[in-house]
């Protein structure tokens, strides 16, 4: 194939995915979709597998993938033109009920050619819990709704039945209606425009190029797998649910132009909801795996053929049904994700070429908190606070991480205004900021997280619920990098400013920090909990994760630090070694500091006794 | 230091020792585990990188020092009983 | 010259980064056009020069011209060449208390990947916010507090405020502060209250009110919006009111007025305190001037393209309306004010041709070599292959007559740089090799304009393309052929195009409340919003010296469907005051808006419809003498033909033999028959094979697709 029309085709492949998601947000019109850009569409080809990736939530291009084959497996001799197949089960490729799967054969002159998918969050999905975040349930039956592959359009015309069933199940049915109504809209526009491109440049030639692009991606991947150096390294992660801690242990091997992440020694499955079932685990990695090591090849199944995945069955990693998973994404697939983060970065810093490319690790926990209730025009509110997707970014080998930078997994998410959310939802914010010293300490800091309080305002039942799937409570998950600090964990607080009142304490209706409030704060991490009267939810994300020693952090970076209110006086000095006299460092001071920190480190004993 | 680059913090020098990047000191053959040879620190992440580290008095802060120069070569946030990470690069 | 003493000229003068532009013209004469290049920072010398060059071709001096002015209209890029060298004020910032970190943490990971292209956007570690441009130090938090209703939670706490203002300009020195606090849209009296403690308390400062400059929902934005205007105030203020005294002391008497970016006129005192409304004017005028031109041709469905050096911009306009941008950004910084709606791609006549180093597949730009050291071509010590060297390689060029014959083109070194860096890597003869990135380049601006108008549910077949600016001419009878448009022009003062745009654009004034009504709702609660703002409106057009019959109100409404993100700003048919029918009117208006807008099935009613926003667009009509059409000769363009050379035809996959035209010996009624060149002093028109051009009565080449 000729470089010119190869480059033109893999361009307007490109132009296809876009295009789609514009229609879906279009049609979506709805603001976890709009405001957090929490949905994807992609290509594949005739057999299922991966064509070209869109930027949307990574862990799903895989995922999606799995969707494909499994109609095709489900429905062979059964797939038609304008056909639209529905899976959500996360068994068969979803991550969890929640985000269902559209997946749409393409044809040209009866031949089917390719695959579109496209995924979106609905607003219910008839589980336990409004939303779809159930901590309560304990098997995947009480988590809704959940087909392993239903055909919802044939020929082109709805399946009424199949809709109105669907629809029968959960709440705001018309909210759900237009969810899939977006997804069919963008399966749709991907299937004329890819129509249109066979229709300019032939079936054979865009088959073609389809082809050369996978090939492509995989030459490439195996070509830069070539230039880092052999081995295996190792990475843990903690989480703890109501008393249980589960770990994630990945060892990523390379060797020669092939990858295995090896999950071996990770938990057994969890009785709560955070459990990832085999595609969801797949899925994990290749989020961080497509943006840290791909950033400059097509995101396709090309990617996928150098690599192998090892996930002992029955753990978090690979449960088996009727394991709970309506948290698996705000739950283990983070773990997944920081996980393989840390080992790839750890691979990219061994390499001189690469090592600019390595990085701490992003919003650990993504921690999120579900709404549900009525809002100020008694209207059922049900959503996401899209502070999940605020973020904080780890610290990389020549930068800072971002303060409420966002994540790897999700490259465009971003959150809502104050006053979109105050509009949406019956609360009244407190403040929402950037906290200080969250962010881990190391040569190069890392974010910063967010920090915000709520209050009801104007409930028409006196408030309104949340739901707290909180891991990251007790460990940071953020993991540090070449002797970058961890970022700090998350903190959620039921401030009882209720009791307070009633106990005839004054409360404070602006506080502004934590401290400043008046009632008791109660530490929260998991269930359904009731925002009512003067009480307050005070949450605090996770820190992004240090690189570097904090000694040799530049004293002039610290003072910056400290003067932006994004370092403390104290932990300048006690983890920097910098000491600040009139908000200027001391240097004398700051010189001797850092002595006696690198004394009390040659002090201490040799790590082969400690163990 | 000269050598071949293993990781932000090591290298592996002329003799495929594992040393470190900073001061040269050697923590152990090439291909081998290193952190036994470096000096640790593990004090509780409670409160390691400033008041929002809370809620972790249980997880433990494991620092590796390179005992000739005190550079920090590398961290682990980890329960006491669970083992070290170990990464082994080969070159 | 005595006969002249009488002629009254509209001078327009539009400021870009490379070039200033003017364009000049009175009742009974042709239009005419001056170029220099532009002069940062003292824009004024640019702008005196271009109207120089334009006023030598009636013989005049420019003091004299400028004493015989009647209008001088004036577009610039001061503002957004502030933001892109930062060199504006040291600017603080006071805000809701509890809030300061809103400008900073730019709502996420937003702030992080706005404005990067997908490549950019795959790659997150390599990406970083732009330093903002009030760092967190200089941002002070006061105790106040409004709620979603614009009720008063919590009073403004003034100590604090004088506190704040003391220390930011006694400790941080700042020298504009702008103020942005939580829903001061709904209710600006603690924004006001701040505003008249600074001129108490620093009476130097430049101040910058969110609830003044950006009266709209969203924290972030209007802080940002807030900030920008802070940062670039004085010194826009400045720029303008020198450029006023400068024009009076060359003799000019008339009114100074000054662009905006959403495609509209200020007067130049009032432009002065609105510096973010200068941003992005240049490409908003082209756009006024792609409709303007559209309107003397009867055209109403425009795709408005400009390729110069280093950009390709594209606007669109429907049924006469222009749409406005929904999140427009000046370097990597928000901004929330109307401006025309248009997009951009890297790429233009100095876009560099490269191989991607790690796959080989060949692209162009988004890096340029822009004017210097410039094509290759050129001479001018460019060693990089660039697009305008591909057109020299396809034929498109000649080395002779390029910009008049002032510079020589040297071939030889454009054709050796290529087959070096191009065309041997790729295994291909340099015709081949250079006829697959001229395809690239047209299939890149393809998309592009298919981004603006099949993914906004317009079809292109239903459009005319207007084809501005130096490079345009060379492509668009391929993309434009490949978007099946119903027809191409290229102006006739294609190489002035924002400067054209001026001179039909309107004083526009733009005022808005934000307010969410149920849909429907009586007419007179509508109308109640409306009263203010249309006497305000009436006030100001009049003190400018607007009659009543030269003043046109036109009302729009931003409507959404419950429980969705998506506003539509929809006309208000027939104008103010509404009638119950009316507000009928309006709602189906904005369903039929929304479906055209967001694609068929978009339309959700079950949550119902909601009014969120209203606007009032009040324009005065300036008065201009009218362009002249000149007499039409003969088809035959014989008499303009200067040669026969091999060209690049897309239709027969290869080289051809064309016709080359002269364009200055060209008549009004000419045809010509592609394939053909026709070569302008400034640019150059390529027919391609099955295409027609024709000469009109204003000296645009008008192409027919056949």
């Amino acid at each position: 194939m000729d470089p010119i029309t190869f480059s033109i085709i893999r361009h307007r492949l490109f132009r296809v995915i876009d295009e789609a998601v514009i229609t879906l947000k279009h049609v979506s019109g709805s603001a976890i979709t709009n405001e957090g850009h929490d949905l994807m569409v992609s290509l594949y080809r005739a057999d299922g597998s991966l064509l070209m990736g869109g930027v949307g939530f990574l862990h799903h291009l895989t995922s999606a993938a799995e969707a494909c084959k499994a109609v095709i497996r489900r429905f062979e001799g059964d797939i038609g033109e304008g056909d639209v197949f529905l899976t959500n089960c996360p068994y068969t490729a979803a991550l969890h009920t929640s985000d269902i799967y559209l997946v749409a054969p393409i044809h040209h002159e009866g031949r089917l050619v390719a695959w579109s998918a496209c995924f979106v969050h609905v607003y219910d999905i008839g589980a336990m819990v409004p939303g779809g975040f159930s901590p309560d349930s304990r098997d995947i039956f009480t988590e809704g709704f959940s087909s392993p592959g239903i055909k919802l359009v044939e020929g082109g015309e709805m399946r009424r039945d199949v809709m109105d069933t669907l629809l029968n199940m959960v709440r705001a049915p018309e909210m759900v209606a237009l969810d899939l109504s977006s997804m069919i809209a963008a399966n749709n526009v991907a299937r004329e425009r890819m129509g249109a491109l066979i229709e300019k440049y032939g079936a054979d030639a865009v088959d073609e190029a389809c082809g050369a692009l996978v090939d492509q991606s995989e030459t490439l991947l195996r070509k830069r797998l070539r230039e880092l150096p052999d081995g295996r390294w190792e990475a843990r992660q903690y989480f703890d649910i109501e008393g249980e801690t589960c770990r994630v242990l990945l060892a990523m091997t390379k060797e020669g132009d092939e990858l295995t992440f090896d999950f071996t020694g990770s938990s057994p499955q969890s009785h709560y909801g955070i459990n990832c079932t085999y595609w969801a685990s797949w899925g994990g990695f290749f989020a961080p795996l497509f943006p840290l090591l791909c950033y400059d090849i097509t995101w396709n199944d090309g990617v996928l053929r150098p690599i192998r995945m090892i996930a002992p069955e029955g753990s978090v990693v690979n449960c088996t049904r009727p394991a709970p998973v309506s948290l698996a994404t705000v739950g283990t697939i983070q773990s997944v994700n920081n996980a393989a983060c840390t080992c790839i970065a750890k691979m990219l810093s061994a390499s001189e070429k690469y090592a600019e490319e390595a990085t701490a690790v992003w919003h650990g926990s993504h921690f999120a908190i579900f709404m549900f209730g009525l809002n100020q025009r008694r209207q059922e509110a049900i959503g996401i606070l899209t502070e999940t997707f605020g973020g904080a970014g780890g610290a990389r080998t020549w930068a800072d991480g971002i303060d409420v930078g966002g994540e790897i997994p999700n490259p465009i998410g971003r959150m809502a205004n104050v006053e979109t959310t105050e509009a949406t939802f019956p609360v009244r914010y407190l403040f929402r900021r950037a906290r200080p010293d969250t962010g881990g300490p190391g040569r190069w800091r890392g974010g910063n997280a967010l920090e915000f309080a709520l209050v009801q305002h104007d409930s028409p039942e006196g408030g309104i619920n949340y739901v707290v799937s909180g891991k990251g409570t007790e460990f940071s998950m953020s993991e540090g990098l070449g002797g970058g600090y961890a970022g700090a964990p998350c903190a959620y607080r039921w401030v009882h400013n209720n009791r307070a009142s009633e106990a005839g304490r004054n409360v404070n209706p602006f506080p502004t920090s934590l401290d400043e409030m008046t009632g008791e704060a109660e530490t929260i991490s998991w269930g359904v909990f009731p925002l009512k009267g003067e009480d307050a939810l005070y949450v605090r994300s996770d820190g992004g994760g240090g690189f570097g020693d904090p000694l040799e952090r530049e004293p002039a970076r610290v003072q910056a630090d400290v003067e932006a209110g994004m370092v403390s006086a104290e932990v300048a000095a006690a983890v920097y070694g910098v000491v600040m006299a009139n908000g200027t460092v001391d240097e004398g001071a700051t010189a001797a500091r850092r002595e006696t920190l690198r004394a009390a480190r040659l002090a201490a004993p040799v790590a082969a006794a400690a163990e | 230091m000269s050598g071949k680059r293993i990781s932000a913090t090591l290298v592996v020098n002329e003799d495929r020792a594992i040393a470190c990047a900073a001061c040269g000191h050697t923590l152990g053959p090439a291909g081998a585990p290193w952190k036994d040879h470096a000096r640790l620190d593990e004090q509780p992440m409670q409160g390691a990188g400033g008041n929002p580290y809370t809620n972790a008095e249980r997880v433990l802060l494991r620092r590796f020092f390179c005992p000739g120069c005190g550079a920090l070569l590398d961290t682990e946030s980890a329960l006491a009983d669970d083992p070290f990470l170990t990464d082994i690069v080969r070159v | 010259m005595s006969e002249r003493s009488g002629t009254r000229y509209v001078v327009a003068t539009d400021v870009g980064g490379t070039c200033t532009d003017a364009v000049l013209f009175a009742a009974g004469e042709p239009v005419r056009l001056g170029k220099a290049l532009s002069t940062p920072p003292d824009f004024a010398d640019g702008v005196l020069a271009a109207v120089g060059t334009a006023a030598d071709d009636i013989g005049l001096a420019t003091d004299a011209l400028l004493a015989r002015t009647a209008l001088f209209m004036h577009g610039s890029t001061v503002v957004d060449n502030t933001l892109f060298t930062r060199s504006g004020a040291r600017t603080g910032l006071i805000t809701t208390e509890g809030f300061e970190d809103t400008l900073v943490i730019t709502r996420g990971a937003y702030g992080r990947w706005a404005g990067l292209t997908e490549d950019g956007i795959k790659h997150p570690v390599a990406t970083d916010r732009a330093p903002p441009l009030v760092p967190r130090a200089k941002t002070r938090g006061v105790p106040e507090r409004v709620d979603y209703k614009g009720a008063v939670l919590r009073a403004l706490d003034e100590d604090a405020v004088r506190q704040a203002i003391r220390s930011l300009v006694e400790d941080e020195e700042i020298e504009a502060l702008a103020v942005s606090f939580l829903w001061s849209f709904y209710n600006a009296s603690h924004e006001q209250r701040v505003g008249d403690l600074i001129r108490e308390v620093a009476p130097d400062v430049y101040v910058t009110l969110s609830s003044e400059i950006a009266p709209v929902p969203g924290e972030y934005e209007r802080a940002s919006t807030t900030v920008i205007n802070a940062y670039a105030g004085r010194i826009a203020s400045d720029y303008i009111t020198s450029l006023q005294a400068l024009l009076r002391g060359r003799g000019y008497g008339g009114p100074l007025l000054v662009m905006q970016g959403y495609g509209g006129l200020l007067p130049a005192e009032e432009a002065a305190e609105r510096a973010v409304g200068m941003l992005e004017c240049g490409p908003a005028a082209g756009v006024i001037g792609s409709r303007h031109l559209g309107r003397l041709m009867e055209d109403d469905d425009i795709i408005a393209c400009d390729m110069g050096g280093t950009t390709f911009k594209v606007g669109v306009i429907q049924g006469g309306a222009i749409d406005y941008a929904r999140e427009p950004m000046v370097d990597r910084y928000h901004y929330v004010a109307p401006k025309i709606e248009v997009v951009s791609i890297g790429a233009g006549g100095g876009s560099i041709v490269a191989l991607d180093p790690a796959t080989g597949v060949p692209g162009v730009g988004p890096a340029s070599a822009g004017a210097r050291p410039g094509p290759v071509c050129y001479g001018l010590g460019g060693a990089e292959p660039t697009l305008t060297d591909v057109m020299l390689l396809v034929g498109y060029m000649d080395p002779g007559t390029f910009l008049g014959g002032t510079i020589a083109l040297d071939a030889e070194a454009a054709r050796r740089v290529f087959v070096e860096k191009v065309a041997q890597p790729l295994g291909m003869s340099v015709e081949e090799a250079a006829i697959g990135i001229y395809r690239i380049a047209a299939a890149q601006i393809t998309d592009l304009i298919h981004e603006i108008t099949v993914e906004r549910g317009l079809d292109p077949r239903d459009f005319v393309l207007h084809a501005f600016g130096g490079t345009c001419g060379l492509l668009c009878g391929v993309f434009g052929a490949e978007l099946g448009v119903r027809r191409i022009v290229v102006p006739y003062t294609a190489s002035v195009n924002a400067a054209f745009g001026l001179l039909s654009a309107d004083i526009v004034h733009e005022y808005t409340v934000t307010k969410t009504l149920p849909m429907p709702s009586p007419a007179a609660e509508i109308n109640e919003i409306y009263a203010p703002m249309v006497a305000r409106a009436r006030d100001q057009l009049a003190a400018e010296g607007f009659a009543d019959d030269a003043i046109a109100l036109d009302w729009s409404i931003d409507l959404r469907y419950g429980r969705q993100v998506h506003e539509v700003t929809t006309p208000v048919a027939g104008g103010g005051p509404m009638d119950d029918d009316a507000v009928g009117r309006l709602a189906a208006d904005f369903e039929a808006l929304y479906e055209r807008k967001f694609g068929k099935g978009s339309a959700y009613r079950a949550a119902g419809m909601e009014m969120t926003m209203f606007r009032l667009t009040a324009r005065g009509m300036v008065e201009r003498p009218r362009i002249e059409r000149a007499a039409l000769d003969g088809s035959d363009p014989g008499a303009a033909q200067i040669g026969k050379r091999d060209i690049f035809v897309e239709a027969e996959g290869g080289f051809a033999p064309a016709d080359i035209y002269d364009f200055e010996r060209l008549s009004p009624g000419n045809v010509i028959a592609g394939p053909a060149v026709i070569h302008t002093p400034i640019t150059t028109i390529v027919v391609q094979a099955g295409q027609s051009g024709r000469m009109d009565a204003y000296r645009n080449i008008s192409i027919e697709l056949g």
